[in-house]
């Protein structure tokens, strides 16, 4: 579904330098991460950045309708605030950049060790309605099998 | 949702209920405004007056937590004019004599004393929808975020089942999803009290079933819910994995919920961002966003659709699905050593009687709405069409009860929360974008002209908003869109957490917690006090 589009020399204007006329745009066909509704769109891509949303007319959903988040509200994925290294709260109480290595051990430990001090019912998860299914089928399966339990939630009721 | 979106062009009359659609599923609402345009009669009932509300034939001014009423009044009025469809009454459902019996005290003059609106318009109402042989349903949270959320949901289907509005096109039980795979979220197991495909938990069959699956032998009994998990925090839950849940701000009873997650012993947290949650955490893991990701999400009218990688993750950020993997596998766990999403959705199918007949790539088409029961089958976008899963459908015998917290004189004024269309949730997201930050800069508490002057509010000026748990402080909009004693704010800025407030009770079957209903005070804020806080 991921296609290269080559701009259309006749269709490109002398505002576009020529280098810019051979620059590859991606598209991507993929599904709004907002609402419930499911709005297909293609997102545009260039240099791995998102520059331009288009709605999908073909899209079951939407049939080449977007709302203003869908259209316009992606750059929240490229901005400066995003998390790029796992955080460890040292015995300082401030978080810490740690290598993935360290935050996974720390994580795990952390869990075996509630575990084995108050069982099997003190841990807990609670699954994402952002993330794909995939993540979800992860966190539950996460839950069952490390602790046998149905300790397990979604962000549904709240 | 029973019936797919493509439905919603093809109702003659249209039943809003507790929906913002124009605001908060904006283009699902295009395709309501088509039958508008085609000549569908349009009844909405919501405390606020909405956008949807101004393009109603018929608009019910409910009291906020009054919804079990208007709706038995309603079904009262369709009993009464003779407007049931008797032979589905008789072919497809069970219970109707007593329903009769139940509602024979349900007059819209009752429903009138407790709903606040007026008989006349919810006998107009009742026959309007009694009367169609197409008329749809439409609800979200403003009829789930309620300690009567199941009552009202049973309500509507009463009506829905005594006209046989369900099972066809343009007519069903449309309730709204408000996340983009909170549908698929449930769907996967992610749930105390169900496996992958709704399969519960308590049966012997499904424990055999997933043991050989997993290799151990799980709990027949269900689990908790989220909410039960955050009051029992520091008590009997110790450690909590959150995977993309902003829980700090979204959750009711701000002030408790923090408390519950500082007193874990170990606290993860899975996101994009540093969270108000995520501050919190022990430990912080970087997951990749929705631009950077390949899986699946399941949208409100049960349509499976291919997410797709666009983009790089930024540094070392990682898919959630990865790093759930990589935490199993460090515990010692086995079968979590997946190399790709793939390989984890077509076991989610496998195991899923709902998913069983796709996988990865038959799913690569987005033309699925589950159930897909064995492979070839064309999917189920209308639910209900032949027979209910359970066989009839049962009237059920509600009866109004008044929200957890009564507006009194210490807390005379209703707040009702919400959301607004230029913002989602909490904002870690559309708070990021500029654009959408310009046209919504901050929260404001919608506030009725009169109640600005009753209680010496200024339009634009600050106030003071406390309820029994908390205070927030808050612009002020003089604003017709909130009845006289209602107010309205949504819980989209951690600087104005309107969740503070909210938190007062819950259903007690589903956990969900009553954000729509929150008695508050209302107080100026002097506002030189402010310039010398700054």
């Amino acid at each position: 579904m991921t296609k290269d589009i080559l701009m259309n020399k006749t269709a490109s204007s002398s505002a576009f330098s020529e280098q810019r006329r051979i620059q590859h745009f991606k598209t991507t066909r993929t599904i709004c991460g907002y609402c419930g509704v499911g709005c297909a769109l293609d997102l545009v891509t260039r240099d791995n950045r998102i520059i331009a949303v288009h709605p999908a007319f073909d899209g079951p959903a939407n049939e080449g309708a977007l709302c203003v988040k869908g259209q316009f509200a992606y750059d929240y994925v490229h901005h400066a605030d995003r998390l790029t290294y796992p955080l460890v709260r040292g015995a300082d109480g401030q978080l810490r950049r740690a290598t993935w290595d360290a935050a996974l051990e720390r994580a795990a430990q952390g869990f075996l060790d509630v575990m084995q001090k108050h069982g099997r019912h003190a841990a807990y998860g609670v699954a994402s309605g952002r993330t794909p299914s995939e993540a979800n089928y992860m966190m539950q399966k996460f839950i069952r099998v490390g602790f046998g339990t149905n300790y397990i939630d979604n962000c549904s009721r709240a | 949702m029973s019936n797919p979106l493509a439905d919603m062009e093809k109702p003659d009359v249209i039943f809003c209920i507790g929906t913002n659609m124009t605001e908060a599923h904006p283009v699902a609402a295009t395709r309501l405004k088509k039958a508008l345009a085609r000549g569908a009669k349009l009844i909405v009932a919501d405390p606020r007056r909405i956008r949807l509300a101004e393009m109603a034939d018929l608009y019910l001014p409910i009291r906020v937590g009054s919804d079990t009423a208007l709706l038995l009044g309603m079904a009262h009025v369709i009993v009464r004019e003779d407007l049931i469809d008797r032979e589905f009454i008789a072919t497809r459902t069970e219970g109707y004599e007593r329903l009769v019996d139940h509602l024979q005290e349900k007059t819209p003059e009752w429903a009138e004393s407790i709903s606040g609106v007026p008989a006349a318009a919810i006998e107009k109402a009742a026959i309007l929808y009694g009367s169609s042989d197409k008329a749809a349903i439409y609800y979200t949270l403003g009829i789930t975020e309620h300690i009567c959320g199941v009552e009202n949901v049973q309500s509507l289907c009463n009506l829905a089942l005594l006209s046989g509005n369900i099972g066809r096109e343009g007519t069903g039980i449309n309730p709204m999803r408000g996340q983009n795979n909170i549908q698929g979220a449930g769907d996967s197991g992610a749930l105390p009290n169900n496996y992958v495909g709704f399969q519960p938990v308590t049966e012997p069959a499904n424990q055999a079933k997933f043991e050989r699956a997993y290799g151990r032998k799980i709990d027949l009994e269900k689990g908790i819910t989220k909410v039960t998990a955050l009051e029992q925090c520091g008590d009997t839950i110790h450690a909590m994995l959150i995977d993309g849940e902003n829980t700090v701000v979204s959750d009711p009873d701000q002030e408790h919920c923090i408390h519950a997650l500082k007193s874990l012993e170990h606290f993860v947290v899975i996101d994009i961002f540093l969270t108000e949650t995520a501050e919190l955490a022990d430990v912080v893991l970087p997951a990749t966003s929705w631009a950077e990701t390949d899986g699946h999400f399941t949208n409100t009218e049960r349509r499976i659709q291919r997410v797709r990688k666009a983009v790089e993750p930024p540094g070392e950020a990682k898919p959630d699905w990865w790093i759930i993997g990589q935490l199993a596998q460090r515990m010692g766990m086995a079968g979590f050593d997946y190399d790709s999403p793939v390989p984890i959705f077509n076991e989610l199918c496998e195991l899923s009687p709902i998913y069983y007949g796709i996988d990865w790539e038959l799913a690569d088409s987005g033309q699925y709405h589950w159930p897909i029961p064995y492979r070839g089958h064309p999917g189920t976008p209308r639910l209900h069409e032949n027979e209910f899963i359970n066989g009839r459908g049962k009237f059920s015998f509600t009866e109004y009860r008044d929200p957890a917290e009564t507006i009194d004189d210490e807390y005379p004024l209703w707040l009702t929360t919400g959301r607004r269309l230029e913002s989602y949730h909490t904002r870690t997201q559309t708070g990021r974008s500029a654009g959408l930050n310009e046209l919504l800069p901050e929260e404001m508490l919608e506030v009725h002209p009169a109640d600005v002057a009753r209680f010496g509010l200024r339009d634009g000026g600050w106030a003071k908003v406390s309820s029994r748990r908390g205070a927030v402080e808050v612009r002020v909009k003089a604003t017709r869109r909130s009845p006289q004693g209602t107010v309205f704010a949504s819980f989209a800025f951690a600087n104005v957490p309107i969740n503070a407030l909210t938190g007062s009770g819950y259903d007690p079957i589903t956990h969900t917690a009553e954000l729509k209903v929150c008695p508050v005070q209302v107080e100026p804020v002097v506002e030189e006090a402010l310039v010398a806080a700054d």
